[in-house]
């Protein structure tokens, strides 16, 4: 099993937010999560990152043969895991360039691979740039400081391909994108996608999965999921909304 | 504060203080303790004409009736000024060498492991360094290439021999040998330091540097640095220093002088690595340093950036005074505290020409069981019509140990005269280290970057052959590991 | 009169002059005066001070045969009328008021914030002849209005008041300071805020130009509760408003704001301090100063934040606008921080009117003096529009226009 989530029951400041949750990833599968607000969604997507604020009351995640809880945030991103966040952080004064070159080394190093150099790096970086269809110039800013919220959402899928992830997880991707911004978004998603990643897409709306098509789609309500199937699940929210899963 | 920060922070606490390491060189001292013997001692050795020695016992007697400032946010035990060698020369330079056949190779040795090799051709190009040993100029490089455009750069005993009129009109013409204790007792005692005299309409090609170093034991540096940029010139300075590790504390008294004719620019940049004492406290420079720049013409500017990462206490405020109509002033400072460091740094610009304009930016980043002070004193006197000033000043705590204090003294008696102040202090940033670490770099590296990024305002403003040496400093500041 | 032979003189004025540690005490005091040099430049409660005014003076007390008066005319409110310091005693079931007490006098001389080389409260502390102490019982909620006024000419009064709000209870207090005559006031209030009590404290200074006003806080806040002071300092004559806040308690709070208008001759010293104790306190510190004429103020904030004191906000600002060139301000925002888990930021602005809103506004057919007052007002609309008491910020604007009216 690629990624394996076994009864996990997680809280915050005394809050039970995932009750007995259960999930299974396997290499190569879209996964898409659904849920209203408060739902427990992007706990999810923290705990999975290692963020520091959660109490795991009880459960296991397994990746990649790993019990994820032995490993810190950043073992966890070099093993593999990357969180395109729902609101990226400013960091004034550091530059986006050396950041994710140090990043993308951290994660060479812990592979046993060969570190990349600056050159081939800066070459790397711009290609995958004009991909993404983002400005050269904005590489030469510090991290997400004065980037509008697109253009935040883009620079975090420029880094998902840098870092080539084999689990990618994307938080509210989607929120605050016009629908153009949206495009270039997911076309860089679909750009990444093999049969060896995987992705945890989740998400508030249906829209983003007509440009991503997912294979399993879950809805989440009150900590726990309560249904899977397929994108026909998707379309049923799109209908009725959330009630009736309350 | 979650237990990788702490583990982070106590990796920190370790210091490893890269340039500790001791000279084993002959040196010739004269008896600890300072009267009118040590100073007539000092005189004789520099050979200086008997108007500099009247200078010296003048302001050896304004020392002696002062007492030390006290308002600084310090605390250290009585400094013994009578049980301090006030002159220390490694044996053999009585005469300044004239080239480097003639200086000791176990010197050359020391320099080489410091990164600042001697040898011209394999200098950092475009620089041209003074040496100081201890009391004495070891070495001056790139000499000949500066005397074609008429630039005079040399130790301050040089310029008291060859340039007596510039050295009489000058010398502490911006910081007055009575302006406190530690300006008359630099006054009294100073050693050597450098000189840089351009000539009018003259743009300084290279980087002019000077290197200091304190070696010998229970010894005291009291350098003095002269720079005079006439009409229209230009000329950007750096200062490094460094001293070796030792369980007692040695005083370092430096004074600074700058003057800007009218149009003229003098870039000051500081990269000040003394050593900081151990873990406990033990040992450590203080850095008790005068810095005053005087734009003494119209449309004249004096930038000062410091990078201070070292020593055990500093006091140090390089400041201007904007004499000149439209003339500039700028700090730029960054200052690291870790272990039981104190610094107490700051600026003061003082504005008295119309039209004149200041800019501060200081940042400051407490560790361990460090104090940080920036104490700044911003003025705008009755005629500084027009006057501007912008400061802003923030704090980073790393640590719950740690105490980060701003104090500025914001005084305006100009209605014209516009002043703006921001200050902010605050932890660092949880979220921040949290989206790094999702990236896959470590606690370390996280909190090395962030800070680097908190920096870079003042970082961007060293001569770039040093902003990435002052980078790397900052990240060894913080993880006390050698770099 | 030097301070020593002043104080052997009147000492049978002087409260508490019976007790032998609060002798003892002011003894010490006296020493102090007498070993410390004034040293103007190191002494922020002397900054701009004419020293001979205020340590050189002859000691005048009287008590008034106007009593003073309490009334209760509505339900929870009352004015009170306080004639050369002193007050009437009375009580009901929510509030009482009395003597000050031996025990009080010795409590606030063992506070550690205040200076002692602040030599207005060591004036007050030796000199003290007059205060009350008002208490506020439990879970009331209730208005007080304080007029304070005094007889005579050249009198030197010298009061310490205590306000004790009771647990859950809540106070609004409006104090107004309007002298006419030649005379000093020195006043020191105590203020102590127990569990979940709210203190509004409303302090409208308009003075004429003879009358000199000290006066000084110390409150100290305890949980759940928040401690607010507005100051409008309007008076002609002139006015230190140093104002001492301690956040003893988890997630108190703190609020010292002022205004003041300045003009001919006239000084202001002003200064907070607050210093936090606990864990997720608050403290706001906002002083905006108009200066006209040959007129001086200083604003001395402060923000301390003990070791302990883990997610503290604290925000400090002080803006001042020079209206002549013969003005001057000095302002030193500090922060002293111990805790990492902080917010803690500072701001500062000293210049003229902005020009290009002079500019804009004339370009829309403004006068000059218009545009000017329009702006003026526009600096301290948020403080003006804050007062939620319409009586009192009717009182306020018409100050305000009176003091307009004199710039040119």
């Amino acid at each position: 099993m690629f990624l394996e989530i076994k009864d996990l029951s997680v809280k915050i400041e005394n809050k039970n937010i995932l009750k007995s949750l259960n999930l299974n990833i396997n290499k190569g599968e879209v996964h898409a999560i659904m849920g209203p607000n408060g739902s427990g969604k992007s706990t999810l997507a923290n705990v999975l990152a290692g963020k520091e604020d959660y109490e795991i009351l009880n459960g296991s995640i397994n990746f990649k043969d790993n019990d994820l809880f032995d490993l810190n945030i950043e073992e966890r991103a070099q093993e593999g895991m990357f969180l395109a966040f729902q609101y990226p952080v400013e960091i004034p004064g550091v530059n986006i360039t050396p950041f994710l070159h140090s990043a993308i080394n951290s994660k060479r190093k812990r592979m046993n691979e060969e570190e990349i150099d600056n050159l081939s790096f800066a070459k790397l970086l711009k290609s995958k740039a004009s991909d993404l269809g983002i400005n050269i110039d904005m590489l030469k800013r510090s991290v997400n400081t004065g980037f509008s919220g697109g253009e935040k959402k883009r620079y975090e899928i420029l880094q998902m391909s840098i870092l080539n992830p084999d689990l990618a997880i994307l938080d509210e991707t989607d929120s605050g994108l016009d629908i153009d911004a949206l495009k270039i978004v997911t076309d860089g998603v679909n750009k990444l996608k093999t049969k060896d990643n995987s992705f945890l897409i989740i998400t508030h709306y249906q829209k983003l999965l007509d440009y991503i098509k997912p294979d399993y789609v879950h809805v989440m309500v009150n900590g726990s999921i309560v249904k899977s199937g397929g994108s026909e699940i998707a379309a049923e929210i799109e209908k009725d909304g959330f009630q009736k899963f309350q | 504060m979650n237990s990788d920060t702490l583990n982070t922070l106590n990796s920190y606490s370790i210091n490893k203080y890269k340039y500790g390491f001791v000279t084993e060189i002959d040196d010739e001292k004269p008896k600890k303790g300072l009267n009118e013997d040590t100073i007539k001692f000092i005189s004789l050795k520099k050979n200086e004409p008997e108007w500099m020695l009247d200078w010296r016992l003048k302001a050896y007697s304004k020392w002696k009736k002062m007492k030390e400032p006290k308002w600084a946010n310090l605390s250290f035990p009585e400094i013994d000024y009578q049980d301090i060698y006030y002159y220390s020369a490694p044996k053999g330079f009585e005469k300044k060498p004239k080239d480097l056949s003639e200086v000791d190779p176990k010197l050359i040795e020391t320099y080489n492991k410091l990164g600042i090799p001697l040898e011209e051709q394999k200098v950092l190009a475009g620089v041209a360094v003074d040496v100081v040993f201890d009391s004495v100029s070891v070495a001056t490089t790139y000499k000949g290439e500066l005397e074609k455009l008429g630039i005079i750069f040399c130790s301050i005993g040089e310029a008291i021999q060859k340039h007596p009129d510039l050295i009489k009109k000058y010398l502490g013409s911006v910081i007055p040998p009575g302006d406190h204790s530690f300006s008359a007792l630099n006054s009294a005692v100073f050693t050597d330091g450098s000189f840089v005299y351009i000539p009018e309409g003259v743009k300084c090609p290279m980087e002019l540097s000077t290197y200091f170093r304190i070696n010998a034991e229970n010894t005291g540096q009291f350098e003095r640095t002269l720079i005079i940029a006439d009409k229209g010139s230009y000329v950007s300075y750096l200062e490094g220093c460094t001293a070796p590790k030792r369980d007692d504390n040695q005083l370092h008294a430096a004074n600074v002088e700058l003057i800007a004719l009218e149009g003229a620019e003098i870039k000051y940049s500081t990269v000040q690595n003394w050593y900081p004492g151990d873990e406990d406290g033990r040992g450590g420079i203080y850095n008790f340093v005068t810095k005053r720049g005087l734009c003494a013409g119209k449309n004249s500017k004096i930038s000062w950036t410091q990078v201070e990462t070292g020593s055990a206490i500093t006091w140090k405020y390089p400041s201007c005074i904007l004499k000149g109509d439209n003339s500039i002033g700028e700090f730029y400072s960054v200052a690291i505290t870790n272990n039981f460091q104190q610094a107490d740094t700051g600026t003061k610009m003082t504005h008295i020409g119309k039209n004149t304009k200041s800019k501060i930016i200081s940042k400051g980043i407490s560790l361990g069981k460090s104090q940080n002070t920036y104490r700044g004193e911003v003025s705008f006197l009755r005629k500084a019509d027009k006057a501007r000033n912008y400061t802003q000043c923030d704090s980073l705590l790393v640590g719950n140990q740690c105490g980060a204090h701003t104090v500025p003294y914001i005084d305006s008696k100009n209605n014209t005269a516009v002043i703006e102040h921001e200050a902010s202090t605050s932890k660092i940033n949880e979220d921040q280290l949290y989206y790094c670490r999702q990236r896959g770099l470590s606690h370390e590296e996280a909190v090395s970057l962030i800070v680097n990024g908190f920096c870079k305002q003042v970082l961007q403003e060293l001569p770039m052959e040093f902003a990435v040496e002052a980078q790397k400093l900052v990240s060894i500041s913080l993880e006390g590991s050698v770099g | 009169m030097n301070i020593q032979d002043n104080y052997q003189k009147n000492k049978k004025n002087i409260f508490f002059s019976e007790n032998k540690d609060i002798q003892t005490y002011r003894e010490k005091l006296i020493n102090i005066f007498e070993n410390d040099r004034f040293d103007k430049k190191n002494n922020e409660s002397l900054k701009n001070i004419n020293l001979k005014n205020f340590f050189d003076f002859k000691y005048k007390y009287l008590i008034s045969e106007e009593t003073s008066v309490i009334n209760n005319n509505q339900e929870n409110s009352y004015s009170i009328v306080s004639v050369n310091g002193q007050c009437l005693s009375y009580k009901d079931d929510k509030i009482e008021i009395t003597k000050i007490l031996d025990e009080d006098y010795i409590d606030f001389s063992k506070n550690d914030i205040i200076e002692n080389n602040d030599h207005f409260v060591n004036l007050n502390s030796l000199f003290l002849n007059s205060g009350f102490k008002i208490l506020i019982k439990k879970n009331n909620n209730i208005k007080i209005k304080i007029s304070n006024i005094i007889t005579d000419d050249d009198l030197t009064i010298f009061q310490k008041n205590n306000y004790i709000c009771e647990e859950g209870s809540s106070l609004n207090l409006i104090e107004e300071y309007e002298n006419k005559n030649n005379s000093t006031s020195n006043i020191l209030n105590v203020i102590k805020l127990e569990k979940n009590s709210q203190l509004n404290h409303f302090l409208i200074q308009d003075n004429s130009s003879n009358h000199n006003l000290i006066i000084t806080t110390h409150s100290s806040v305890k949980k759940d509760s928040t401690y607010t002071q507005k100051v409008y300092n309007f008076s002609e004559g002139y006015v230190r408003n140093f104002h001492y806040s301690e956040l003893k308690e988890a997630n108190s709070e703190a609020d010292l704001q002022g205004i003041f208008f300045l003009k001919d001759n006239n000084t202001s010293n002003n200064k907070t301090y607050v210093k936090h104790l606990a864990e997720d306190c608050k403290s706001n510190q906002v002083y905006k100063g108009i200066l006209n004429d040959r007129s001086k103020a200083t604003y001395f904030s402060n923000t301390h934040v003990d070791q302990v004191a883990q997610k503290t906000e604290g925000y400090q600002l002080s803006k001042g606008i020079l209206l002549s060139d013969n003005a001057s301000y000095f302002s030193k925002p500090e922060l002293k921080i111990y805790a990492d888990d902080v917010k803690c930021s500072h701001g500062s602005t000293i210049g003229p009117i902005d020009e290009n809103a002079i500019f804009y506004l004339r370009s829309r057919g403004m006068s000059k003096i218009a545009a000017t007052k329009i702006l003026i007002s526009s600096f301290i609309n948020e403080e003006l529009s804050s007062i939620d008491n319409e009586q009192m910020s009717e009182i306020i604007q018409k100050k305000l226009v009176r003091y307009l009216s004199k710039v040119k």
